[in-house]
C-alpha cells in the first residue's frame, strides 16, 4: 500500500521536476550553513568549515543527484528525454517523417481494418449470455451448412424435448406502412422464448415472451420488439416509442420493447428493424402463409447444451429420434426421389457461439486472402523505412561518436534509435486506427447487394486493439533494429579518422541491399496477387451472359393483395404486359416467372424424352424449363439463332412449341437443326404430350454466372402456367427494356402503369446491373483492395530505390568525382550504377517469382478464369516491377554521371 | 574504534525513531542526533540520509515544513505523522521479536527438550 503510495508521488515528482529540484538544493544548503555554523563555533575557520561540511555531505552534486533519482522515476525520465528527442530529430526531416508516417498508417490501418471485419465476422460471439453453449442445428456432412425446417418440424422436436432450451427464427422482408408508403423492413420471426433463451434484456420496455407467441398475438395483441437503430431512426429514441403502433402487412402490431444497441440478432452479417412472435405470421395475410406451408424451410433452430453436455452428445441424441421427426414431418412431395432424400437428411448439433452466417463462407477465405494481403504491405513499408533509417543513422555516425566519447552507454545510443521508430510507428498507428474507422465500414458496404445489407458491429474490442499494438510494436522493431545496430557500432574514434566529403572507405550499403531486395520480392509479390485478382474479376463481369446487362429494368409484382382471383390471373398479367409496353421509353417488355439472375426460387425440370435424334426413345431426361412470354428474347438481348420467337398464337389451346438453346442442340441434336424436332413430355402416369421445337436460341446464363450455361427449354408463359401453378406463386416478373440509356430512370412511369391495372399490386425494382452485382461481390473486393495496395507498394519500391541510390550517389561522390578525373566515361559510371541497381531488382525479382509460384495456388479458389500460375499476369508484374527499378535509379545515375569532378574533389581536399 | 557504517534498512527505523523522541526537526539535526544516539560509534554519511527522508516522506511516515531553526536559519522540518507513529510501534515490536530469536541461536548451552 505504502509503497503505491510513493509510486504515486514519485509519479508526480517526475512532472513537477524542476520545483522539487530547487527545493532539495535550497535544503542541502541550509544543511550546509547549520552544519558549518556549528563548525565555526568550535573554532574552525570559516573556509575550512565550508570545506569540510561538503566533505562530511560526500560532495553536493551527487547527493543532488540521488535526491533526484527518488524524487521521480529515473527510468520514466529518460524514456521520456529519449521520447522528446527523437521527436526533435524526426520533425527535422518532415519529408522522411512524412512519408514513414503515412506509408506505416495505411499499412497499420489496412491490417486493422481488415482484422476487425474478420474478428466480427469470425471470431467475436454475439453479444448474449453465455454463447459459448449455444448451439444450431446444423449438417452433420457440412458444418457450414445452413439448415432450415418447416414449422412441424420444429414442433416435432420441441415435442421430443431433444434440446433444453431450442428457440427457432427466421428471416424476412416485411411492407411497413409509414404514412402513405410502403417501405419495407428487415425483420426477424422468432419462437416465444427467442429472447429468453439467449438472455438479451430489453434496453427499454419489454421482449416478448411465450405468452405473446400466439395465433391472435397475448394479453397485448401482436407485439413487436424494434431495433436500437430503427427506434433511433423512426422514434428519435424516445421513450414514447412504447406502445406505438407499426403497420406492418396491414396488421398493427404494438411496439412493446427496444433491443440494446449491440444486438443484432443471431445472423451476423445482417441487421434487423423489428422481430415479431413467430405464430402470429399467419396474421400477415400472405398466401400461401409461410408458418404452416409443408414445402416451406424456413426455420433455422438454435438451443443452449446442458452443463457438461457436448454438441457430440446432443448430435447423437438427434441421431436417434431422427427418422421419427423425419417420417411424421414429410412434405407432400410428388415423387419418390424427393421422398427419399428428405429421409435421407442428416442432422447435427453444431456448436455456434458466433451465430449464423452465410458471410463467413462466402467471403471469409477472401478476407483471409486480403489480410495476407495488407500484412505484406506492412512488411514492404517496414523495410522501406528501415532502409531509409539505415541511411540516416550511417548519416549521423558522427553525432553518435561524439555522444560516445562524451560517456553515452552503446545501449543508451541504440535506445535513441529505438525511440524513434517507436515514436513513427505510434503515430503511424494513431492515423492508421482512424484510417481503419473508416476504411473497415466502407469495406463492408461492398458486401451490400440489392437484395440485402451487409451490417457488422466493428466496434473495436480487444483483440482488434492487442493486434493493433502487437503489430506497431513489431513494426517499430523490425525497422529499428538494423539503424540500431548500426549505431551500437559506431567507434569514438570514427570523426576523427574521416574527413568530411574526402574519400572514405567502402560504405556499407550491404544490409540496404538485402532490404532492397526483400522489398522487390515482396512487392512483386503483391503485384502478381493484384494482377490475378484484377484478370479474375474482368473474366467474371465481362464474360458475355447472353444477355444485354445495361438496358433491362426488372419489376417484381406481388399479386397477392389483388382483387383479382386466381383463373383471372393469366389474363392479369397479359394486361400487366400491355401496361408496361405502353410506356415511353420502353422497347419491349416481357413476362416470367424468372429472371436470369434474380432470386427466382423456381426450377422447373419436367421429364421429356426427344423424338429424332440419337438417344434412345424411353430414356427420360430432365430439363431446365423456363416459361417466357412472347418478345422475351427481344428484351433481354438473346439472339434467336434459328426459327422463331414464340408469338401471339401460342395460346394455351394450340400446339405446344418450346425453343431450345444452342447447348441443348449441341447436347441432343448434335450438329442438325433442331427447328422441327419433338420433345415429349411426359406428365403423371403414362400421359404424353409432344412439344414442337420451333426456335433456337443462344447460350445465355441462367442462376449462375460462373458455370457454363447449361443446356434449356423455353416454353411460352401462355402454354406453362396452368392455374394450378399460379395458384402457388403469386409474383411474377415484367422486364422491360430500355430504348436508350439506363433503364432506371423507367421505374417511376412504369410503377404507375402497373398499379394503374391493379391497385393491390406491389411493385419492386431491379435493374439487370444490380442484380449481377450481387454476384461480383468477392471478386470484386479483393481486385479493388490488392488492385490499389498493389500500386502503392510498387509506389514504396521506387521511392526506396531513388533514396538509396541517392544516399549512395552522397556517399560515393569523391570516388566517382576520381574516377571521371582519371578519364572515365560519364556513361560508364551511369553504367555502373544501373548495374547494380538492375543486379538487386533481378535477384529481387527472380526471390519474388519462386515466392508467388508457391504462394498462388493458395488463391486458386479465389480465382475464375485464370490459372494460379499465370504466365502472363507473372511476366507483367515482372516487367513492370522491372520499368520502376530502372526508372528509379535513372534519375540519380544521371546525376552522378553530370558530377564535375573539380568541384567534387576540392570539396574532399582539406 | 572505527566508526561503522550505518546499515541501510535500519536507516530509515531511526530517523523515525528519533523523530518520535525529539519531536519535529531538521536534516541536519536529525543527521546530528543519530550519532550521538550511537555514542558516536555510528559515522552516518549525510548524503544518504536526505534521499532517506524524501522516501519516507513519500511513503507517507513524515511530514515537512520549512521553518526557522534556533540560530536563525531556514530550514526544512520534518515531523512523525499519524502514520509514521503507528510503524515506529511496528517495525521496533518487529525488531525485538527478530533479535529475541537469534538471541536464543545464538546463545550456548541451552537443552535440547
Amino acid at each position: 500500500m505504502r509503497r503505491l503510495r510513493a509510486l504515486g508521488v514519485r509519479l508526480l515528482g517526475t512532472c513537477a521536476g524542476r520545483d522539487r529540484d530547487r527545493e532539495i538544493a535550497a535544503e542541502l544548503e541550509s544543511h550546509l550553513s547549520l552544519h558549518v555554523d556549528d563548525l565555526i563555533r568550535s573554532g574552525m575557520d570559516p573556509a575550512e568549515a565550508r570545506r569540510r561540511a561538503l566533505l562530511d555531505l560526500g560532495g553536493l552534486e551527487p547527493v543532488k543527484e540521488s535526491c533526484r533519482d527518488q524524487r521521480g522515476l529515473p527510468l520514466l525520465e529518460s524514456i521520456l528525454q529519449d521520447t522528446r528527442h527523437a521527436a526533435r530529430i524526426l520533425l527535422k526531416t518532415p519529408g522522411f517523417t512524412a512519408v514513414a508516417v503515412l506509408s506505416l498508417a495505411l499499412g497499420i490501418g489496412a491490417n486493422t481494418a481488415i482484422f476487425s471485419i474478420l474478428n466480427s465476422l469470425l471470431l467475436k460471439p454475439l453479444p448474449v449470455d453465455d454463447p459459448n453453449s449455444l448451439v444450431v442445428l446444423g449438417s452433420a456432412g457440412d458444418p457450414q451448412e445452413e439448415v432450415t425446417v418447416n414449422y412441424h418440424v420444429w414442433k416435432s422436436i420441441r415435442e421430443h424435448r431433444l434440446f433444453d432450451k431450442p428457440f427457432a427464427w427466421a428471416a424476412d422482408r416485411v411492407g411497413l406502412a409509414t404514412n402513405d408508403e410502403t417501405r419495407f423492413a428487415e425483420a426477424i420471426w422468432g419462437s416465444g422464448d427467442f429472447f429468453e433463451v439467449l438472455g438479451v434484456d430489453a434496453l427499454l420496455g419489454r421482449t416478448f415472451t411465450v405468452r405473446d407467441d400466439t395465433r391472435s398475438g397475448g394479453p397485448d395483441g401482436p407485439v413487436a420488439v424494434i431495433s436500437y437503430p430503427f427506434w433511433l431512426r423512426r422514434y428519435g429514441g424516445t421513450a414514447d416509442a412504447l406502445g406505438r403502433i407499426l403497420i406492418i402487412e396491414r396488421v398493427p402490431f404494438t411496439v412493446v420493447g427496444v433491443t440494446p444497441p449491440h444486438f443484432m440478432g443471431v445472423n451476423v452479417g445482417t441487421a434487423f428493424d423489428v422481430i415479431l412472435p413467430l405464430e402470429t405470421e399467419p396474421l400477415l395475410g400472405r398466401v400461401p402463409a409461410r408458418l404452416e406451408s409443408p414445402y416451406r424451410r424456413w426455420l433455422q433452430i438454435m438451443a443452449r447444451l446442458r452443463p457438461g453436455q457436448s454438441p457430440e452428445t446432443l448430435t447423437a441424441a438427434l441421431r436417434n429420434a431422427q427418422p421419427l421427426i423425419r417420417e411424421a414431418t414429410m412434405p407432400p412431395y410428388g415423387r419418390a426421389e424427393d421422398r427419399e432424400r428428405y429421409l435421407r437428411g442428416d442432422w447435427a448439433a453444431v456448436s455456434a457461439p458466433g451465430g449464423v452466417s452465410r458471410f463467413r463462407r462466402q467471403y471469409g477465405p477472401a478476407l483471409v486472402t486480403l489480410l495476407a494481403v495488407v500484412g505484406l504491405v506492412l512488411l514492404i513499408a517496414c523495410a522501406n523505412i528501415a532502409m531509409l533509417m539505415l541511411a540516416r543513422a550511417t548519416a549521423r555516425r558522427y553525432e553518435f561518436s561524439l555522444r560516445l566519447a562524451l560517456g553515452a552507454s552503446r545501449l543508451r545510443l541504440a535506445r535513441q534509435v529505438l525511440s524513434e521508430s517507436l515514436l513513427l510507428a505510434t503515430a503511424g498507428a494513431i492515423l492508421g486506427l482512424a484510417l481503419a474507422h473508416w476504411g473497415s465500414r466502407v469495406l463492408v458496404q461492398q458486401l451490400s447487394t440489392w437484395a440485402y445489407a451487409a451490417v457488422l458491429d466493428l466496434s473495436p474490442d480487444w483483440r482488434v486493439l492487442a493486434v493493433t499494438v502487437a503489430a506497431t510494436l513489431a513494426t517499430a522493431v523490425l525497422f529499428g533494429t538494423a539503424a540500431a545496430l548500426r549505431v551500437a557500432r559506431v567507434e569514438p574514434i570514427d570523426p576523427l579518422k574521416q574527413r568530411r566529403g574526402g574519400l572514405e572507405p567502402h560504405g556499407r550499403v550491404g544490409v540496404g541491399a538485402s532490404l532492397i531486395v526483400v522489398q522487390v520480392a515482396l512487392s512483386l509479390v503483391l503485384l502478381v496477387a493484384a494482377g490475378l485478382f484484377l484478370r479474375s474479376f474482368a473474366a467474371l463481369a465481362y464474360r458475355d451472359l447472353g444477355f444485354d446487362r445495361g438496358r433491362v429494368l426488372v419489376a417484381i409484382v406481388n399479386t397477392q393483395r389483388s382483387a383479382v382471383t386466381v383463373d383471372g390471373r393469366a389474363g392479369l398479367y397479359e394486361r400487366l404486359r400491355e401496361a408496361a409496353a405502353g410506356v415511353p421509353g420502353v422497347e419491349s417488355t416481357a413476362i416470367s416467372m424468372a429472371t436470369p439472375v434474380g432470386s427466382a426460387g423456381v426450377r422447373f425440370t419436367p421429364a421429356i424424352t426427344i423424338l429424332g435424334t440419337a438417344l434412345p426413345l424411353d430414356q427420360e431426361i430432365r430439363i431446365l424449363t423456363h416459361p417466357v412470354s412472347p418478345d422475351w428474347f427481344r428484351t433481354f438481348g438473346t439472339r434467336i439463332t434459328a426459327g422463331r420467337d414464340f408469338d401471339a398464337h401460342d395460346r394455351s389451346t394450340g400446339a405446344q412449341v418450346a425453343i431450345v438453346n444452342e447447348a441443348f442442340a449441341r447436347r441432343y441434336f448434335d450438329a442438325a437443326n433442331p427447328v422441327g424436332g419433338t420433345l415429349v413430355e411426359m406428365i403423371g402416369a403414362g400421359g404424353r404430350r409432344p412439344w414442337e421445337i420451333v426456335g433456337v436460341v443462344e447460350d445465355a446464363a441462367f442462376t449462375s454466372v460462373r458455370e457454363p450455361v447449361e443446356p434449356m427449354i423455353y416454353r411460352p408463359f401462355a402454354q406453362f402456367a396452368d392455374d394450378e401453378l399460379l395458384g402457388h406463386f403469386p409474383t411474377i416478373t415484367v422486364s422491360v427494356r430500355s430504348a436508350q440509356g439506363s433503364p432506371a430512370r423507367l421505374s417511376s412511369a412504369l410503377a404507375a402503369a402497373i398499379t394503374g391495372v391493379d391497385t393491390g399490386l406491389e411493385v419492386s425494382f431491379q435493374t439487370l446491373t444490380e442484380q449481377l452485382n450481387a454476384f461480383y461481390i468477392r471478386e470484386r473486393l479483393l481486385a479493388m483492395v490488392s488492385g490499389f495496395f498493389g500500386v502503392f507498394a510498387v509506389l514504396l519500391a521506387a521511392l526506396g530505390l531513388y533514396g538509396l541510390l541517392s544516399y549512395a550517389l552522397t556517399h560515393r561522390r569523391a570516388e566517382i568525382g576520381l574516377r571521371m578525373a582519371l578519364g572515365a566515361d560519364p556513361s560508364a559510371v551511369v553504367r555502373m550504377m544501373l548495374g547494380r541497381v538492375s543486379a538487386l531488382a533481378a535477384v529481387g525479382i527472380g526471390a519474388g517469382l519462386a515466392a508467388s509460384l508457391w504462394a498462388s495456388r493458395l488463391v486458386g479458389a479465389l480465382l475464375y478464369a485464370v490459372p494460379a500460375r499465370d504466365s502472363v499476369t507473372f511476366a507483367s508484374a515482372a516487367a513492370v516491377l522491372a520499368i520502376v527499378a530502372i526508372g528509379a535509379a535513372w534519375l540519380p545515375a544521371r546525376r552522378a554521371a553530370r558530377l564535375d569532378p573539380a568541384t567534387v574533389l576540392r570539396e574532399g581536399a582539406g | 574504534m572505527a566508526k561503522t557504517d550505518v546499515w541501510q534498512g535500519t536507516l530509515a527505523l531511526m530517523v523515525l525513531k528519533t523523530l518520535e523522541t525529539m519531536g519535529p526537526l531538521h536534516g541536519y539535526g536529525i543527521a546530528r542526533r543519530i550519532e550521538q544516539t550511537s555514542g558516536d560509534v555510528l559515522s552516518l554519511n549525510y548524503g544518504t540520509l536526505y534521499p532517506a527522508l524524501l522516501k519516507l516522506e513519500q511513503e507517507g511516515y513524515i511530514a515537512s515544513e520549512w521553518g526557522v531553526s534556533e540560530n536563525n536559519r531556514k530550514a526544512k522540518f520534518y515531523r512523525l505523522t499519524r502514520a509514521g507513529r503507528k510503524q515506529v510501534q511496528k517495525e521496533v515490536r518487529e525488531w525485538h521479536q527478530a533479535t529475541a530469536i537469534l538471541a536464543k541461536f545464538l546463545t550456548p548451552g541451552e537443552e535440547e527438550p
